[in-house]
């Protein structure tokens, strides 16, 4: 067996490049130096792509991008299909009473010392907003998206026909604080999620938490 | 849902008539994969995560040009991938110089005196080899993506990239040899090394 007809005896089953030799090729291997270490290294190869793979192989798209696909698909197909089943009536009916007692604990329940503020722009910078270039587009909402944010306190309110911008941001919990509630020390410089809207003048003008 | 997992394609039906659930389903199941092809064609997360979503939210549009008689929806989803990333590509000339090698030319002999992978530890072999994919040119990097990173089979890969199953295998070939020649290239003092330990004492 030439070198030639050992290597395309190599290649002929489909899709296995790497596959045992068998007897001929073998006696092939044994007399022949340079096909044995070629062969050995091609298999190394095989074996070291397939730890990359493995290495990669729990890599997937941030949350953040099911998020909009999923906002995407509401946009195109109305509510979600889980709406419309009965027994998830008292789920939702539960899950909102808890949002509406965590939004009267936030804007009446607790009022902090020191009067309140609008943040400014710098301080929404310094909440490490996420720019567009890392793929967190800002977003013109619509008044039925608005549901769910608390106004900042001293903010200016916003119209119906206003113009607002959409901002997904990560803050320190410590920044609730400002909105009056209690944060416990150990937890202060943990992250949470919020959607900041901005008004055209890009003044804060409500907060949404998402965790 | 329970039992036995949908197809790709029954979960396609069920998207098409509205149904959220099964959207999750398939855009979880598949993702991973679109992610991380997109992420090794294109060197970026920033941009692997955009084509993501580019992928998937043409799979939501009305003129969604599936055809199951063309191949697996997996396989679609790809070849959305891999148009959105060429573009990209083309849009940034990001690997110009490296298609310089055409397919034609002559396959570059397998150096077998030495081997860098067995100088370095596990880690080092596997972020160089990632390395020696993304510095491929991009014919080579995505059927070495596709096939060995992602294992889509040849016919799913010939579909993505639109040609023969034939060109498919000589491409990874070229691929493989291509890899090989780089990692000798990358780490030559480690061969070195090896190269000058004395076998026998001269007198």
């Amino acid at each position: 067996m030439t070198c030639e007809e050992f290597w395309n005896s190599l290649s002929r089953p489909p899709g296995a490049e790497f596959f045992e030799p068998g007897g001929e090729e073998r006696a092939h291997l044994l007399e022949c130096a340079a096909c044995d270490a070629r062969l050995a290294r091609q298999r190394e190869l095989a074996a070291g792509l397939r730890s990359l793979a493995d290495s990669y192989r729990g890599l997937k798209a941030p949350g953040r991008v099911e998020a909009r696909l999923i906002r995407a698909f509401h946009a195109q197909h109305g509510a979600p299909v889980g709406m419309n089943r009965p027994w998830l009536v008292p789920v939702w009916a539960a899950a909102a009473a808890l949002l509406l007692a965590a939004a009267l604990l936030l804007t009446t329940g607790r009022q902090p010392a020191a009067p309140h503020r609008t943040p400014t722009g710098l301080e929404l910078a310094s909440m490490d907003a996420v720019s567009a270039s890392d793929g967190f587009t800002a977003e013109t909402e619509t008044t039925e998206e608005r549901e769910g944010f608390i106004p900042l306190p001293n903010a200016e309110g916003i119209g119906p026909n206003d113009d607002v911008n959409l901002v997904r941001v990560e803050v320190p919990r410590s920044a609730l604080v400002a909105l009056g509630v209690d944060v416990n020390a150990d937890q202060a410089s943990d992250r949470v999620e919020a959607d900041v809207l901005l008004g055209s003048d890009g003044v804060a003008r409500a907060v949404r938490f998402l965790d | 849902m329970s039992g036995r997992p949908e197809s790709d394609e029954d979960l396609l039906m069920r998207i098409r008539s509205g149904d959220e659930e099964a959207f999750l389903w398939l855009y979880r199941r598949r993702q991973g994969a679109i992610y991380r092809f997109t992420l090794h064609m294109s060197g970026s997360a920033t941009v692997a995560e955009d084509i993501t979503q580019e992928v998937f939210l043409a799979l939501l549009r009305e003129e969604c040009g599936y055809d199951p008689d063309r191949g697996t929806l997996s396989g679609y989803l790809f070849g959305i991938a891999r148009k959105l990333v060429l573009r990209h590509l083309e849009r940034g000339r990001a690997d110009v110089q490296l298609e310089a090698g055409g397919e034609d030319s002559v396959l570059p002999e397998l150096a077998i005196a030495q081997d860098p992978l067995e100088h370095l530890t596990q880690h080092e072999r596997i972020e160089a080899l990632r390395r020696a994919v993304v510095t491929l040119p991009r014919r080579y990097r995505e059927v070495v993506v596709l096939c060995d990173l992602e294992e889509v089979d040849y016919a799913d890969a010939a579909v993505v990239l639109g040609c023969p199953i034939g060109t498919v295998r000589s491409r990874l070939h070229r691929a493989r040899a291509l890899l090989l020649e780089k990692l000798n290239r990358d780490w030559p003092k480690r061969a070195v090394v090896k190269e000058l330990k004395p076998a026998r004492v001269l007198i």
